[in-house]
């Protein structure tokens, strides 16, 4: 098995456009949200989401596009030949709405494989580029069917993006589930009443080592573990014991030939619903037994960025295992007594060991990866 | 090179709907696709079958008749199978069926059932549901409709390691009223593939092989295992 190493990260979000700058933001306690200028809301459970204020009005280009074109990508070349995952839940849906209100829509726009035409465009690559689509799990399955193929030997380089937009489809859709909170996001708080929605872009580049070297780029850590594995229990709602999470972080434990006590700390998806959060200390306490890392959710702040999400919180796991410290949980006030001791609304320093990032979505899908130091 | 064998092989297409074990032969046609019987499809009754939506409903008796080909339909213990399609169209017409739930004022009746299914993933956890199969499910949106695409990156994940058996194929629902030109023909196709040392199907440089020669589409595919000995 070869070692998969980071070697470039990018991101798009309403916290910072550099990952210094977002983990800066994120570790001051500082929060992305804000009345939704976009569309009407005064129908919805709740008005606000981190919106990105440039795609507000991104006339003539769409919101994609613009989001796309705020994205820093790598200042080498890349291997023309690198494969392409994007991830992304509602590539285009915009398009979709437009098409909807019978208005002129970029009809080229409308169907979820634009992500990676477009982007694959930008970046100049040939090799083959395709969305992987698995619900709010999209990003990690992205980075781990990416970095399962660099491993093996399938290829040397690979391209992960997620992105996904803030939408009157997705906002409307979410209320209409009840699954938006009423106030503010409060991940793994006994008194959380949903999530808040975000926008995202995040990239992030994989390399074997060789490539790494011949490419002249530099580690910025490793993915060493990945698993992904479905519910099998209901469409929407996640399995109450959390077994599909925790075969997926076992799984992504076995694949690094780790044990969960060199778990230094967890990027949970924490979306601040009661079942998610509910089902993922399930999980966590299954998982970890005695053994307490800290645990984080950056949705408290940024908002749940959907089919970014996955990708945006591994790009954070590699800052918290660089700066060994994981930032606060936004919204946090009054936490759950079965993982009130490994959450925080403040920073919490790391110990030795890797970092688990997880995210589950609908139709039972979970994944989960762990990143480490290229160094370790 | 890893090798794989194909243990079942369920199609609709508007042609007809098949099993890689059946004499009938494999099309994919113009016209409308064939009308699904859930009790036929499934062996039991499965109340639900007929509110899914279109999609949904031509994925999971795709999978079904794959999976019975492969005489694992039928379960006791949950399994870990992977399920991988490629889809152009998606979901596209219930994410224009729902968003003609939200246009009428601002959003206040937008449905909450029709959302749940605005995810071409969804019809994948459907499929793991029913079957039991908690092996890695995620969907493939690939330009240019090859309708290859799930079954390379299926091939992909087997070689890497991600399961051992998945069920992978493409699923297109026929196309929604709207002005794009879809190059993907309507119809759902399933192939349940396993690792094997000496398997007949292999991947090489994203080019599918049968018994070393490349397979260019699925119909020279499900041509060349049933014409070499099937199941394999």
């Amino acid at each position: 098995m070869k070692r998969v190493h980071a070697t470039y990260c990018g991101c798009v979000t309403p916290l910072g456009n550099r990952p210094e700058a977002l983990w800066e933001a994120l570790a001051a306690g500082r929060t992305a949200f804000a009345p939704v200028r976009r569309f009407p809301t005064d129908a919805y459970v709740n008005q606000l989401a981190a919106c990105l204020p440039e795609l507000d009005d991104p006339a003539p280009a769409t919101r994609l596009e613009t989001l796309l074109e705020l994205l820093s990508l790598p200042p080498r070349p890349l291997p023309q030949d690198a494969l392409l995952i994007t991830a992304s839940t509602k590539a285009g849906i915009d398009q979709v709405e437009t098409l909807s209100r019978d208005q002129a829509s970029n009809t080229e726009e409308v169907l979820p494989d634009i992500l990676p035409r477009l982007l694959g465009r930008r970046l100049g690559l040939n090799g083959r580029a395709w969305n992987a689509s698995a619900a709010c799990a999209s990003g990690t399955v992205a980075l781990a069917c990416a970095a399962a193929a660099i491993a093996a030997g399938d290829c040397a380089c690979a391209v992960v993006c997620g992105a996904d937009l803030v939408t009157e489809f997705v906002f409307s859709g979410f209320s209409a589930l009840k699954a938006l909170s009423s106030g503010l996001c409060r991940p793994f708080d006994c008194h959380r009443d949903g999530l808040l929605l975000g926008e995202a872009a995040a990239l992030i580049v994989l390399m074997n080592e060789e490539t790494m070297l011949r490419c002249g780029c530099e580690s910025l850590g490793v993915v060493a573990g990945w698993g992904i594995s479905c519910d099998a229990h209901h469409i929407t709602a996640p399995s109450r014991e959390g077994e599909g999470l925790l075969r997926a972080t076992r799984n992504a434990l076995d694949a690094a030939g780790l044990v969960p006590e060199q778990v230094a700390g967890v990027v949970a998806h924490g979306t601040g619903t009661v079942f998610n959060d509910a089902m993922e200390i399930e999980a966590f306490s299954r998982l970890f037994g005695r053994h307490r890392p800290p645990v984080v959710s950056v949705k408290g702040a940024l908002g749940h960025t959907m089919g970014a999400c996955g990708v945006l919180e591994a790009l954070l796991s590699l800052c918290a295992c660089r700066n060994a410290h994981l930032p606060p949980t936004a919204g946090l006030q009054d936490p759950e007594p079965a993982i009130a001791e490994q959450v925080a609304p403040r920073v919490q320093p790391l110990g030795e060991g890797c970092v688990l990032s997880s995210n589950s979505g609908f139709g039972g899908i979970n994944a989960a990866l762990v990143l480490a130091r290229g160094d370790a | 090179m890893m090798r794989f064998n194909v243990l079942g092989i369920g199609w609709v297409t508007a042609a007809n709907c098949g099993r890689g074990a059946d004499a009938l032969e494999f099309a994919f046609a113009g016209g409308p696709l064939p009308k699904l019987d859930h009790h036929a499809l499934f062996g039991t009754a499965f109340p639900r079958f007929g509110r899914l939506d279109a999609y949904t409903r031509l994925g999971l008796a795709g999978i079904a008749l794959a999976l019975r080909d492969a005489g694992l339909d039928s379960w006791t213990e949950k399994r870990p199978l992977g399920l991988v399609a490629s889809t152009e169209s998606g979901c596209l017409e219930t994410d224009l069926q729902y968003f003609q739930s939200v246009l009428p004022d601002n959003g206040r009746f937008a449905s909450p059932n029709l959302f749940a299914y605005t995810l071409p993933s969804c019809m994948l956890g459907e499929a793991s549901i029913h079957f039991g199969l908690t092996g890695p499910a995620f969907v493939v949106q690939e330009g240019g409709g090859d309708v290859l695409a799930g079954l390379k990156t299926a091939l992909g994940m087997l070689s890497s390691g991600l399961c051992s058996t998945v069920v992978a194929g493409v699923c297109n629902a026929p196309a929604p009223p709207v002005a794009l030109a879809f190059t993907s023909p309507p119809g759902a196709v399933f192939f349940v593939i396993e690792c094997a040392e000496e398997g007949p199907l292999s991947l090489c440089e994203d080019a599918i092989l049968w018994r070393g020669q490349p397979q260019l589409s699925i119909e020279s595919l499900i041509r060349s295992i049933r014409t070499s000995g099937y199941p394999s």
